[in-house]
């Protein structure tokens, strides 16, 4: 703020001043708008839903003060569905983090083609996840599915169209046929975003290390590692959420499986919305909350501002 | 101090906006009014469902044939079609209700509730002669003593047997109880095939189970209208069936298995019985596995013996108020259900009309007469204006009775009935 102004001189009049200050307001404007309304606007609508007694073709009846909560609680089905949810999250997240570092090394080295590797490993990412999804489905078809006449040739699987072969049938199995779809689709983004970290590394950390008499496994653990943090965090906190919300691939396979049995709490919320839509509300709520929780915790734990500044 | 004035302003701004959007944010109930009928074209929203098995047969062509006969004959009327898979089709119809985003007319299941809620035409406001439809179903549509929905198309069930597999198991006749049933059941699984298709998957559950309750005499609600899901001859029904699917008499995990698939499986030569309406036929036709002689369809088989009345599903043509285009709508179904146009569609997908005069026409064909003559007899779903949640739970739940504990499942789905009707 210079001061180029003699102090003399009289301030201009006040709507010159707030037209002048509102300029930035232009360029942000818009961005601010838009998080407005696809971000902020959804979520008091979504408050506001739970909070009332909405009948199941829509028509809103009255308040409902915490009755929706409360009805949700009591759901039978519920303690099931979020220990599912928690066991989906934790285990997707956690593979899909390992293998991911071991591909992110090994693209880090140069071998033949590498490129051509590196831009294959997009493809799960690209491919539109319902689609990955419904291809795994027929594939683990009890009868003609690729899996089983896979397993069938090698002499794993006893007979085609039975229990046995009957994947997604089982709520167990189904729940992790899904999860490696989830892995799956997860992969590509995570092994690019290590990736990217890997390669800011610069080589003499490691030259100085090797002079040391530091052996590969004691690089990797003390150099390589807490080097990573920073984009660990990032993929980890993106793929929480994204796990956490992941809708196409359960329903496309199992949609909730018999019952809720194999439901996430995205799932039995949409289960539930086609009855019970302040219930529904009530749940979203609650996902809602988690998800920020969750992700303000990991980073609170992973102390994030000292990584960036 | 520029600083704090921008953040001042933008406050202001951003304060004015948040009490715009809440004014705004709630829509009036009903959506945009009735569009201007007197003069300038009117177009009318049709949903309806898929019965065919692919692109070849999908119910759209059917229905743009006759949008498209209609539109020449009424050029200001033009209608939009829209098909619909039966699985997606209630959360589809429903989704829509809820968003306001009406159609004009829907073919498919019929939502009393929604005649309850006032959105719904009466019938004789969109019908110039409600009385051509079978009376046989006009309770099921019918709230408060007036009609809202108008059957379009009707089937019975019986059951489907495999007469190849039956020979190969060494079974003489189509079994007439459930002993019988799953008897032959074992023997077929013994000679690699499935016993009994059972769909207890999302896409029809409700009526199969209703086919099992039949069988000992249970119901969803009893003859007052009281629900009964939970009475001791469902839990019977249910019991049997649990034994019959952990033996493995049935395929691997009802609960998931539609009665599409399972349909097709049939067709294919690979499940010995299944219960079925005319509509399987074409699919097994399709399927080029099955000759003629291959299958028959019996009687449904009931604990002690056949079943004397099967269910009698109709599908309902609902119309819709908020849109406001009454005129229109009824023009167009008076068009629509001309006897041809309902032979055209009992052809294409082997099931048997709604209209008297269609009825007739078909009581002495040698594929449908049976069917027909079964029809003012059958057992219907329940009219209540609770049974389309209820239908969706049951379609969700009922496939975990026979790998859970029956009692209570069917005792959860009977609280949920009671709850949603006394709301």
């Amino acid at each position: 703020m210079a001061t180029t102004d003699p102090p003399i001189r009289l301030r201009r009049p006040l709507a010159a001043r707030v037209a002048t200050s509102l300029r930035p307001a232009l360029w942000v404007g818009p961005a601010v708008a838009l998080i407005v309304v696809v971000v902020l606007w959804p979520v008091i609508v979504l408050v506001h839903s739970s909070l009332q007694n909405i009948a199941a073709d829509g028509y809103v009846v009255g308040g409902a003060g915490g009755r929706n909560f409360s009805t949700l609680w009591h759901e039978p089905a519920l303690k099931g569905v979020v220990l599912r949810t928690v066991i989906w999250v934790v285990a997707v997240v956690g593979v899909t983090l390992l293998l991911s570092l071991a591909l992110a090394q090994l693209f880090h080295q140069r071998f033949p083609l590498r490129r051509l590797a590196r831009t294959a490993l997009i493809a799960p990412w690209a491919a539109s996840v319902m689609m990955t999804a419904l291809i795994f489905r027929w594939a683990l078809d009890p009868n003609v599915g690729a899996v089983n006449i896979i397993l069938h040739a090698l002499g794993l699987m006893h007979r085609l169209g039975s229990n046995q072969s009957d994947w997604l049938g089982r709520p167990g199995w189904a729940l992790v046929w899904m999860m490696v779809v989830a892995i799956f689709v997860s992969l590509p983004f995570t092994t690019y975003a290590l990736l990217s970290g890997l390669q800011t590394i610069p080589g003499e950390v490691y030259e100085a290390a090797r002079v040391d008499g530091a052996g590969r496994w004691h690089c990797y653990r003390t150099i390589t590692l807490p080097l990573l943090r920073p984009a660990i965090l990032v993929a980890t906190t993106i793929n929480v959420i994204n796990v956490f919300n992941s809708f196409p691939i359960i329903w496309e396979m199992t949609r909730g499986g018999p019952g809720y049995e194999t439901s996430t709490t995205t799932t039995f919320m949409y289960i539930l919305k086609q009855s019970f839509i302040g219930e529904a509300a009530a749940m979203s709520v609650v996902n809602f909350a988690l998800v920020i929780v969750v992700v303000l915790f990991f980073l609170k734990v992973t102390r994030w501002k000292e990584q960036v500044t | 101090m520029r600083q704090r004035l921008f953040a001042t302003a933008v406050a202001a701004l951003a304060a004015a906006l948040a009490v715009a959007a809440c004014g705004s944010s709630s829509s009036g109930s009903g959506g945009s009014g009735g569009s201007g009928a007197s003069g300038g074209s009117t177009t009318l929203k049709l949903v309806a469902a898929d019965y065919g098995t692919g692109p070849s047969n999908t119910s759209a062509k059917y229905w743009q044939g006759i949008a498209n006969a209609f539109h020449k004959a009424n050029p200001s009327i033009t209608v939009k079609v829209t098909v619909v898979p039966w699985t997606n089709f209630d959360s589809e119809i429903q989704t829509d209700v809820q968003n306001h985003n009406f159609p004009d007319i829907t073919e498919g299941d019929y939502f009393s509730d929604y005649a309850q809620q006032g959105l719904l035409y009466p019938a004789n406001q969109v019908m110039s002669d409600p009385g051509r439809l079978l009376g046989v179903f006009k309770k099921q549509g019918t709230y408060n003593g007036v009609q809202y929905g108008m059957p379009f198309t009707t089937s019975t069930r019986t059951l489907f047997y495999n007469k190849k597999i039956f020979a190969k198991a060494g079974i003489g006749k189509a079994p007439t109880t459930w002993a019988a049933v799953k008897a032959d059941a074992a023997k077929i699984k013994a000679k690699g095939y499935i016993g009994f298709g059972l769909p207890l998957g999302p896409e029809e559950a409700q009526a199969e189970s209703l086919l099992w309750f039949l069988g000992d005499g249970g119901n969803y609600q009893n003859a007052q209208g009281k629900w009964t899901i939970n009475s001791p001859q469902n839990i019977a029904a249910f019991n049997f069936l649990k034994g019959m699917v952990s033996a493995g008499d049935t395929e691997p995990h009802p609960g998931t298995q539609d009665r599409t698939p399972l349909w097709e499986q049939f067709a294919q030569g690979k499940i010995g019985m299944i219960n079925g309406s005319p509509a399987l036929v074409p699919i097994i036709q399709q399927g080029g596995v099955l000759k003629s002689s291959d299958w028959a369809s019996v009687p449904i088989a009931g604990k002690s013996g056949p079943l004397t009345k099967t269910l009698g599903v109709c599908d309902n043509v609902a119309a819709f108020k908020p849109n406001g285009h009454g005129a229109e709508i009824k023009k167009f179904l008076d068009f629509a259900y001309q006897t041809k146009y309902q032979l055209q569609f009992d052809h294409e997908y082997d099931l048997l009309p709604a209209t008297t005069a269609a009825a007739n026409k078909l009581s002495s064909s040698p594929l449908y007469g049976s069917f027909i003559k079964a029809l003012p007899g059958s057992v219907q779903y329940p009219s209540d204006t609770a049974w389309a949640q209820v239908k969706t739970q049951v379609q969700n739940q009922i496939g975990t009775a026979v790998t859970g504990n029956p009692t209570s499942v069917l005792g959860s789905l009977q609280s949920t009935a009671e709850k949603q009707g006394s709301q």
